[in-house]
This record gives C-alpha cells, sequence and structure tokens, in this order.
C-alpha cells in the first residue's frame, strides 16, 4: 500500500504572541509540526504496519519546513517531498493545488492522509480541496479507518454522533486526534531520519504561477472572549446540580 | 512548560555551532516526551502512587541513555554536554527517576571506559536500551568516599570469585539486573559485574527517605556470592581508581540534575508569585520577593554554566575532576538555597504540600551522595594547589 500524508511546518499556536491591538505576532513566532498532523503520520504507519508498503510525507513550505519533514520521517515515514513555497504568504487553494500536483507527479496512492485541520490556521478547506483536485472520494474527520482489498470503511467523528462510510480507494482522508495516540520518534529515528531522502520540488515547476493566490488575507485579529464568572456556592451535590444545569441551559452538553 | 528551554538551546548554540540542530532535536524531542509522559506523574511518584519502573523503562527506551555512547554499541555518539542538558530536563520533569537513570547510565559509562570488548559487547547493547537495569555497588555501612577501607571481600577460588560483605545505599538495588561491585582482593580495590540473579546475591527493604522517594534504595549483602573470574572489569586491585573515574563524571551528572531540580522550584515560584495577591498587589510587585527571583535565576543559570563547563573538560580529554566537583558542589547547594526560597514564596503553601517541598527534599541527598560536599572541597582544593605548583 502507498501512503501519502500531507502535513504542515505550522506556527506553533501555543507560544504565539499576541500584541495589544489583539494583533497575532506571525514575524518570527515559533513553529513546529501542526498537532493533529502527527496523527495522520501515525494512521499512515499503522496502515502500513497492517498493510506493508510505503509511507510518504509531502508538505509546501519554506526550508524550516524541513524540520516538520525530519520530525515525520523520524516517526517512521519511509521519504518526503518537499514542494517549495510559503504557506503564509499563498492561500489554501493554492496549497492543496501543490499538494495535489505533487501527490500526482508522485503517484499514484492508495491513502492520502491529512489533518481535520492545521492547528495555526484551521481553516480544514485543504483536504477537501486535495481530493477534488485528485478526482478521488474524500472521507472527512475520520477517526477509525480500516483498509480491506479496494475499499475503506471509516468512522467519521461528527459534532453530535458517529457516521460509518464506505468508500473505494484510493481516496483522500482526514483524521481527528482521537483516532491514535502518535508515537514518540525514539532519538536512534531521530538520527536516522536525517538520512532518509527528501526530494525537493520547486512550486514554480510544479505549477506555473503557484505563488499566486485566488485570495488574499488582509489580516488577522485574536478574538478576546469574555468570561461569565458564574460562581456557585453551597455544599457539592447541590452546587453540582447547579453547574450541570446551568451547561444544559448554555447548550453545551449533548441532550 | 518546555522541558527544553530556549537557554538551554542557546547554550547548545554557543557550545556547538556545527551540530547544534542535530543535538536540539534529540533534546526537544526527549524533553516532550517527559513534559508528557513524567512531569505529570512526578507527583504521585513521589506518593508512591506511581512507581518508577514503567516509566524509566520508556524513557531508556526513548533512548536516554543512548547519548553519548560509541555508535557500535548502539549508543548516538553525541558529547557528554548533550546527555548533561538531557539530564537536566529530567531532573526538572522527574528527580527520582533521574537519579535511577543516573547511576544505571554511570555504570554503563564505567562499563565502557574499563571493560573487554567481549563484556561490552555482552552488556552495553542492553543497558543502552534499557533492556536491563544496571545498580553502582561502592558504599558500605561502614565506609563511604574512603573506599579504600571497605570491608567487602572477594576471594578467587579456581575459576571463580567469591564475594562477601555488604553494601549500604545502593540505588536500584533489588531492581537492576547488573550491579557494578567494588570489593577487596589480596592486590585491592577491584571491580566486577554480578548478575541478578546469582545465588549469594540478597538485598534489604527499601530505605524510607526523606526524598528521591520513587528510586529504590537498599543494602546489597553478598553470602559466598560467586560469579565466573571472567566477571573482573579491569584489573584486580585498580577499583578504587575506576570507581574515582566514574564518580567523577557522574558528579557532573548529579549536578545537572540539582540544577534541573532548581529549574521546577524556581519556575513554580514565579508562577504563584504572579498570581498571589498581598496587599492589593502581587507578590512578584514586591521588592523583597523579586530579590529571590532574581537570585534563583542567577544561581540556576550558574550551576547551569557549571556543569557544561566541566562536560567540556571532560570531552577534551584533560583532568576534569576539580571542575566536576566545582559543579557538583555548587548545584547541590544552590538547589537546596532555591528550592528553600520556592518554600519561603509559597509560605504556608510551601510548607504543607508535597507538590512545593518534594523539590527540596529532592534536592537534599545530593549534598551527601556520590561524594559530600566537604569531600569535594577537600579534592577541590587538593587538586588546584597542585596545578598551580
Amino acid at each position: 500500500m502507498k501512503i501519502a500524508v500531507c502535513v504542515k511546518h505550522a506556527v506553533d499556536e501555543t507560544e504565539l504572541k499576541v500584541d495589544a491591538g489583539g494583533n497575532p505576532q506571525l514575524k518570527g513566532a515559533a513553529t513546529r509540526m501542526s498537532t493533529f498532523d502527527k496523527n495522520a503520520v501515525e494512521e499512515a504507519l499503522r496502515l502500513k504496519a497492517a498493510h506493508q508498503g510505503e509511507v510518504v510525507i509531502v508538505t509546501v513550505g519554506t526550508p524550516e519546513a524541513k524540520k516538520t519533514m525530519k520530525e515525520a520521517l523520524a516517526m517512521g515515514a519511509d521519504r518526503g517531498v518537499l514542494v517549495s513555497a510559503d504557506p503564509m504568504a499563498i492561500d489554501t487553494r493554492r496549497t492543496a493545488e501543490l499538494l495535489a500536483a505533487a501527490l500526482k507527479k508522485g503517484g499514484p496512492y492508495d491513502v492520502v492522509l491529512c489533518s481535520e485541520g492545521s492547528s495555526d490556521m484551521y481553516s480544514g478547506l485543504v483536504p477537501p480541496m486535495v481530493g477534488e483536485l485528485l478526482d478521488l472520494p474524500y472521507v472527512g474527520y475520520a477517526r477509525r479507518i480500516e483498509v480491506s482489498g479496494q475499499a475503506a470503511k471509516v468512522e467519521r467523528a461528527l459534532e453530535d454522533s458517529v457516521e460509518v462510510v464506505e468508500a473505494p480507494t484510493p481516496l483522500v482522508a482526514s483524521v481527528v486526534s482521537e483516532i491514535n495516540e502518535p508515537r514518540y520518534p525514539t532519538l536512534i529515528q531521530i538520527m536516522q531520519a536525517g538520512r532518509k531522502p527528501v526530494e525537493e520540488l520547486s512550486a514554480e515547476a510544479l505549477i506555473p504561477g503557484a505563488g499566486q493566490s485566488v485570495s488574499l488575507v488582509r489580516g488577522m485579529k485574536a478574538q478576546a472572549m469574555a468570561r461569565k464568572r458564574v460562581v456557585f456556592e453551597g455544599p457539592p451535590e447541590e452546587t453540582a446540580k447547579k453547574l450541570l444545569e446551568a451547561l444544559a441551559s448554555e447548550g453545551v452538553l449533548p441532550r | 512548560m518546555a522541558t527544553y528551554s530556549a537557554e538551554q538551546r542557546r547554550l547548545m548554540e554557543t557550545f556547538y555551532p556545527d551540530h547544534h540542530e542535530e543535538y536540539s532535536e534529540v533534546l526537544s524531542s526527549l524533553g516532550t516526551f517527559m513534559e508528557k509522559e513524567l512531569l505529570p506523574i512526578s507527583p504521585k511518584i513521589d506518593t508512591g502512587e506511581v512507581k518508577i519502573a514503567g516509566p524509566r523503562k520508556a524513557l531508556l527506551k526513548q533512548g536516554m541513555c543512548q547519548i553519548a555512547f560509541p555508535e557500535e554499541y548502539g549508543g548516538l555518539g553525541l558529547p557528554f554536554s548533550v546527555y548533561a542538558v538531557a539530564i537536566e530536563m529530567l531532573g526538572t520533569a522527574e528527580a527520582s527517576t533521574c537519579l535511577s537513570v543516573e547511576i544505571h547510565n554511570a555504570v554503563a559509562e564505567g562499563l565502557n571506559r574499563f571493560a573487554t570488548d567481549a563484556q561490552k559487547s555482552r552488556y552495553l547493547p542492553g543497558l543502552l536500551t534499557g533492556d536491563s537495569l544496571a545498580s553502582f555497588t561502592l558504599t558500605e555501612p561502614a565506609s563511604g568516599s574512603d573506599a579504600g577501607t571497605m570491608a567487602t571481600t572477594a576471594e578467587k577460588k579456581g575459576g571463580e570469585y567469591s564475594i562477601n560483605g555488604s553494601k549500604m545505599f545502593i540505588t536500584n538495588a533489588g531492581e537492576a539486573d547488573l550491579y557494578l561491585v567494588f570489593a577487596k582482593t589480596k592486590k585491592g580495590p577491584s571491580c566486577f559485574i554480578v548478575e541478578s540473579p546469582t545465588p549469594g546475591l540478597s538485598f534489604g527493604g527499601d530505605l524510607k527517605k526523606l526524598g528521591m522517594r520513587g528510586s529504590r534504595t537498599s543494602e546489597v549483602v553478598f553470602s559466598d556470592c560467586r560469579i565466573p573470574e571472567g566477571n573482573l572489569v579491569g584489573e584486580e586491585g585498580k577499583g578504587a581508581d575506576y570507581a574515582k573515574e566514574i564518580l567523577h563524571g557522574a558528579r557532573i551528572i548529579v549536578a545537572a540534575l540539582n540544577v534541573g531540580i532548581a529549574q521546577i522550584a524556581y519556575e513554580k515560584s514565579l508562577a504563584y508569585a504572579r498570581q498571589r495577591k498581598a496587599f492589593g498587589k502581587t507578590i512578584s510587585e514586591f521588592q523583597l520577593i523579586r530579590e529571590k527571583i532574581a537570585d534563583m535565576k542567577t544561581d540556576i543559570s550558574a550551576g547551569r554554566m557549571l556543569y557544561l563547563y566541566a562536560s567540556k573538560v571532560k570531552e577534551s580529554g584533560a583532568d576534569y575532576s576539580s571542575e566536576a566537583s566545582q559543579a557538583k558542589v555548587f548545584s547541590t547547594e544552590m538547589s537546596l538555597r532555591v528550592c528553600d526560597s520556592a518554600i519561603q514564596i509559597h509560605g504556608g503553601y510551601g510548607y504543607t504540600t508535597d507538590e512545593l517541598h518534594r523539590h527540596w527534599r529532592d534536592a537534599r541527598l545530593l549534598t551527601i551522595g556520590e561524594g559530600t560536599s566537604e569531600v569535594l572541597r577537600l579534592l577541590i582544593a587538593r587538586r588546584e594547589l597542585a596545578r598551580s605548583q
């Protein structure tokens, strides 16, 4: 089985500073592999363990993205493809086009995995776009994937239910974090990852004009969230009941 | 909390301009493991709710003890300083596990230095991956730093040595698969490998300790414990020299461990000082608390520089016994100062909660273990007087 995993070298949102005007300070911000991408890599490695084959990491990024590539290779992926472009300077459509072009060039793949969304921007747009551009079925928000023969059975984690679908392979799927617990690469695997092959592709060579986006992000603002600061007083059995009632009335508990 | 800190990363960049990225990848990955898998269970290890065997094995499987060993035995071949920084991180995340791992690694380092190729091939790969655990047995009920007065004997009988005597305050005792044992032969203190189980090898109960409660400490007893003569490490009569060499390296590591303990006590103090209010403002705004914060931070930075400097001298191949001892004396005493200040900043909560005072209790061991501050001051003075002649 030939599996591709699309990953992103993302801004580390846990370290991101916001200035007094609410503007996130993206320049010079700490970066790392997008959190949920590790789940996608882990799932690919599990599929490989069950079906044999190869796991290829594909990313669109600056040279800095090699860190994420190396981390994914250290987890156990076999090789990588790095498409040179700054994902912060192009939109999701162009990112998806570049990923799809790289996947076409190195394909065909039986399964293409992505995470449900990147941990910095979290638009969730790229995975379905990649499916569309490759003309493959797309299954989003997978919490379980079983591949058998030429078909995959996928459990989709939706907001208040789980949907089980079957789709023919090849397919594109996005995974949610509950699908697995990503492994930690051992130190030896980290040292050896640098020796695994990584093919570097120029965005311009893949798609002429690849630097041109169809949409433009003019700015981003941090959203201030006001807290209600409700305090329940009394014995635990009473406050617990009040808390449950309050949460239910806010609509945050499943009914 | 990031276990691999910006300060540590900058020091790696300074010390290893050509290789720092690779070293930082290793340390960062290890730090993530410690932060997620060890730091959260550390309070439960202190109270005995969680035993360290599982987490320790997982950490060794990650490669914690492979860092500074040759690749031919399964190591990574990285500098000793990288291992020292990893130990500092582990001291921050989980001190008891760190103590156990530090002793284990010191034995592996001793074997790498003094054992035959056959002994190294037999034992090192398993020790480096954590498939087996090691223990260092030097101290006796009536002898500590004066190892020359040890009472444990090893008598050659045919193709075997018969070991008799007992060792005290032994970390990993009863859990380890391999014991590096120092015992006297006719030629003087000598060094042996004793595998467990071996008839005649037994252990006392787990000693109740002030701190480092997760690591097992007990007496090791040898009663006509017979081992093959091939288990002699190096030459007969040179055991005291080997022990000294092993301990010099271990002292750097103990220094790093104490910097790690001080670091977590400092971080907790910083967070508490920012949120605790008195007289209408946070206590971090009071000058006397700020003085403490400044002194704690300066102390920790100095300790870190000392253990890294000693590591670099060790890596150069020069005599580093004084530098290692300076690092240990300073960092162990510094750690106690910092942990004491942390208790003071936390006030009543500092004195009454394990979550805070366990750091002081953990740190308290190491002005005693692996060379007391008093003995090491004598060593430093002796070495520096000799160097100045």
